[in-house]
């Protein structure tokens, strides 16, 4: 029962020993038939992927039939395609005909089929690579190309059309990664042009059955192609090297000649044009200047005679003695330019002081005169010294010519009455005018013995000249001995009868009155008025500008100079405009208050 | 001529092209214009009404004409390739698409003396190549047109296929014509000898009314694939055989 047993276990253990080796015999995997090729049309070899062994030496073996017939053949050869490979040379290939063809594999244990595949020759058609493939560098009119060849692979009968093939060949430069393909038909040459001086090509080509499939490619056939010189691109070069070089000669000349060229594109406004114009001047100069450039020679006329204008004099002759006619004088009013010239000219026709009539008689006199010109001229230095003096009083003197006391009087105002002789209607240039005028009558004083008139004129110019340091120009720096004119009365609204008073010329200053009797002019506002000064009770002589102080501080004593005080305290010298009279004849500055009637305020 | 330009305008139009359903219908619309030159051409027996004797359409070289029934087969077995693969994929399951007609029915033209193998093409003379394709297109000319009478048939046959299957089996009377011509040419220049089998003598062995199931119909369009690789390959064959001109090295 034991040995039963034993022998049982024994014999399982033999049985099972095989499997506890890990093998087991089987039958063989299936092999699978990959692919049949024909490189020429005329022989073919097919391939199989034999499956697993089975653990046994397995044996692959190849059957095939054709159609139309039940004959089974084997392989004819199984070396010359490789390992697990049938070669079917060309004895055994039919064209056109279908093979069955099967492979078996077989072990110990069995065998195994693989399915069949039908195939036919025809079809089935790879053919070898070209061979030969050859690159030759060629030239064509300095430039170079690659002239490609190469042969049909030596086993595919092209000669008689049993095969026709086509060809397709790839170029590419060495180190590129993409190639460049061209068909290339039937023709065993190719071309390929423009190509990169320098580089190195590889190319290689294929080929395929009119109905099959395509070769592998063949050997890369390595060219370096020369360097080369495109002329063409050089020409191109230089052309454009030439078009941008003018193109900057014509940008510099543009630039160059720009202002010119908007000038005429955009011509500018004309500008205003008148005659003596300078804009430059109006930019830069004063207008003055501007305007002096405009006036021309003719305007104002400067050559006018001088002695024309001075028309407006105080001329007062006396047809009888007692009796003055007074003219109207031009009693330069500071601001009263209007009405002076409102007045009404009273000329008398008789003829201007400066007229020819008067002018010789006075030529009869040159030797006194000579004297009074130099006693003019002291007093002339004198007066001119006042002005400085008091600036603050303006004194209205009337000088005349002491020579001529019995002449039909033609007192002739000094300087300020001549700032007057602006011809109508040019007062707004009196003053070059008045320049003019006495520059034009700036004659040296050695013209002061020739002729009355130039003494006159000469008289008016040291006048103007004094008169020039002054402001306003009428504050007279009384340039001469003066005599003075008595106002006799009133006459009416606007006339007031002089006569002269004897003076003696020695005498200096504007004083030698009674002063009791007199006020001094100081000034002259601007409303037609008169400023009288308050005096003081002293009739002894005075300088003036002691008389100044003393105008200032003193009342006015005299009854009728009081009520002029109490007048004048309230506006110091302040003479209503109502009394134009007042204004216009400031008697040597003097005003006798004991004359007038009260004024009326 | 008229022949010079139909042939010309058919045969440009469609041999240097790709096959398709395009060129098919460019091909159709010449042939509507052109459809006077079709009756001129279609009889090739005008060449031999001219004179009793065997003359020549001097309207176009040999060499022209042989280069252009040569573009005419490549294009009826590109078009036949295509018919099989159409007809396969929608018929033929897998398992029974084998190329050779393991049915066991023989292609019609298994009888005819054709060579079949390399060794026997280099044998036979220029005539015989010659013959051979005219046997074979004349073989072809009525299955052709029974194939096509039975895609009518089927319930899903694509418009494509039956289109295809009319055009090829037109295209086939074509390449007859052209190849009798082609004849008639090499022997009116000597190259051919008065020997020829009597294309009566071929019999078609293949009843229409056997061919019925769709295994026949595959195996036709599989035979017909074959024959016009033969066609294509013997006219090749002959063109390099001819004059140096032909550069076949």
């Amino acid at each position: 029962m034991k040995k039963a047993e034993g022998v049982i276990i024994l014999w399982s253990l033999l049985l099972f020993t095989p499997h506890a080796k890990g093998t087991s015999y089987s039958l063989p995997g299936k092999p699978t038939l990959t692919n049949c090729r024909s490189p020429e049309k005329e022989t073919f070899t097919c391939w199989w992927e034999p499956g697993s062994d089975g653990g046994l030496p397995t044996t692959y073996r190849l059957f095939y039939r054709k159609e139309n017939s039940d004959t089974v053949h084997e392989c004819p050869d199984y070396r010359t395609g490789g390992k697990n490979s049938c070669f079917f040379n060309k004895n055994d290939t039919s064209i056109w005909v279908n093979y069955n063809i099967t492979v078996v594999a077989t072990n110990a244990r069995g065998r195994t089929f693989s399915d069949p595949v039908d195939i036919d020759v025809v079809y089935i058609v790879k053919p070898n690579p070209p061979e030969k493939v050859t690159v030759n560098t060629t030239w064509d009119k300095s430039l170079p190309y690659l002239r490609v060849s190469w042969e049909p692979p030596h086993k595919a009968d092209t000669r008689s059309g049993w095969i026709t093939l086509i060809y397709e060949l790839r170029i590419k430069m060495e180190g590129d990664d993409e190639w460049e393909e061209h068909p290339a038909g039937q023709q065993r040459v190719f071309n390929i042009y423009s190509l990169r001086s320098g580089g190195t090509y590889l190319v290689q080509v294929r080929c395929r059955p009119d109905h099959g499939f395509w070769s592998e490619w063949s050997d890369s056939a390595c060219i370096e192609v020369p360097d080369y010189f495109h002329q063409e691109k050089s020409m191109w070069i230089l052309i454009l090297i030439f078009s941008v070089f003018i193109l900057i000669i014509l940008i510099w000349v543009i630039h160059m000649n720009s202002h010119t060229l908007k000038r005429f594109i955009l011509p500018p406004v004309p500008g205003p044009k008148i005659k003596g114009f300078d804009k430059q001047l109006l930019k830069n100069g004063k207008s003055r200047d501007v305007f002096s450039s405009l006036v021309g020679s003719d305007f104002p006329p400067t050559t006018t005679n001088y002695e024309d204008l001075l028309v407006e004099y105080l001329e007062v002759y006396v047809p009888e003695e007692q009796e003055l006619m007074p003219e109207e004088s031009k009693v330069p009013h500071k601001s009263s330019y209007q009405s002076e010239t409102s007045t009404s000219d009273c000329d008398s026709g008789r003829g201007s002081c400066d007229s020819h009539t008067l002018l010789v008689d006075k030529s009869e006199e040159d030797k006194t005169m000579g004297q009074q010109s130099t006693q003019q001229g002291g007093q002339t230095e004198r007066d001119l010294k006042r002005p400085e003096e008091s600036s603050e009083e303006k004194y209205l003197t009337y000088s005349h010519q002491l020579d001529q006391p019995d002449s039909p009087d033609c007192l002739f105002p000094p300087g300020p009455l001549s700032s007057h002789f602006s011809p109508p209607g040019h007062k707004p240039v009196l003053g070059s005018n008045y320049q003019e005028f006495s520059f034009g009558n700036t004659q040296p004083h050695a013209l002061h013995h020739q002729t009355g008139t130039h003494q006159y004129l000469q008289d008016y110019s040291d006048i103007n000249n004094a008169n020039k340091e002054a402001p306003a120009g009428f504050r007279l720096a009384s340039v001469r001995s003066t005599e003075y004119v008595e106002v006799q009365r009133v006459k009416n609204d606007n006339m007031v009868l002089l006569h002269p008073v004897s003076s003696d010329p020695e005498q200096g200053g504007p004083e030698r009155r009674h002063t009791e009797d007199y006020s001094k002019v100081k000034g002259v506002n601007n409303d037609n008025g008169l400023l009288l000064l308050q005096r003081k009770g002293s009739d002894k002589e005075m300088d003036i500008c002691s008389y100044e102080d003393q105008q200032m501080s003193e009342p006015v004593d005299s009854g009728y100079t009081a009520s002029i005080a109490a007048a004048l305290q309230k506006t110091p010298a302040y003479v209503h405009p109502a009394t134009q009279i007042l204004d216009e004849r400031a008697a040597g500055g003097y005003v006798d208050t004991s004359i007038f009637p009260l004024p009326t305020y | 001529m008229c022949l010079s330009v139909f042939v010309s305008n058919k045969f440009l139009n469609i041999f240097c092209d790709k096959h398709d359903a395009s060129s098919v219908l460019q091909w159709a619309v010449w042939a509507l214009f052109l459809w006077p030159c079709l009756l001129i051409v279609s009889n090739p027996l005008d060449c031999r009404e001219d004179s009793g004797s065997l003359t020549h359409c001097p309207s176009i070289s040999r060499e022209k004409l042989l280069d252009r029934v040569i573009h005419h087969a490549e294009l009826i077995y590109r078009v036949s390739e295509e018919l099989c693969t159409l007809f396969e994929d929608m018929f033929i399951p897998f398992p029974l698409r084998l190329q050779s007609n393991q049915a066991g029915y023989a292609c019609i033209t298994k009888a005819l003396p054709i060579p079949s193998s390399k060794s026997e093409i280099e044998q036979i003379s220029d005539n015989w190549l010659l013959q051979s394709v005219l046997m074979l297109v004349q073989s072809w000319i009525e299955p052709l047109v029974y194939l096509q009478m039975a895609l009518d048939r089927y319930d899903h046959a694509p418009e494509v296929l039956i289109n295809k299957t009319k055009w090829v089996s037109e295209k086939i009377m074509s390449l007859e014509q052209g190849v009798f011509v082609l004849i008639k040419k090499m022997l009116d220049e000597g190259m051919m000898t008065t020997a020829y089998s009597d294309p009566g003598v071929l019999q078609n062995g293949v009843q229409p009314e056997e061919l019925e199931s769709i295994m026949k119909d595959y195996t036709l369009l599989s035979c017909f694939k074959k024959d016009a690789h033969k066609m294509e390959t013997f006219l090749k064959l002959l063109k390099c055989r001819q004059s140096d001109k032909y550069n076949c090295a």
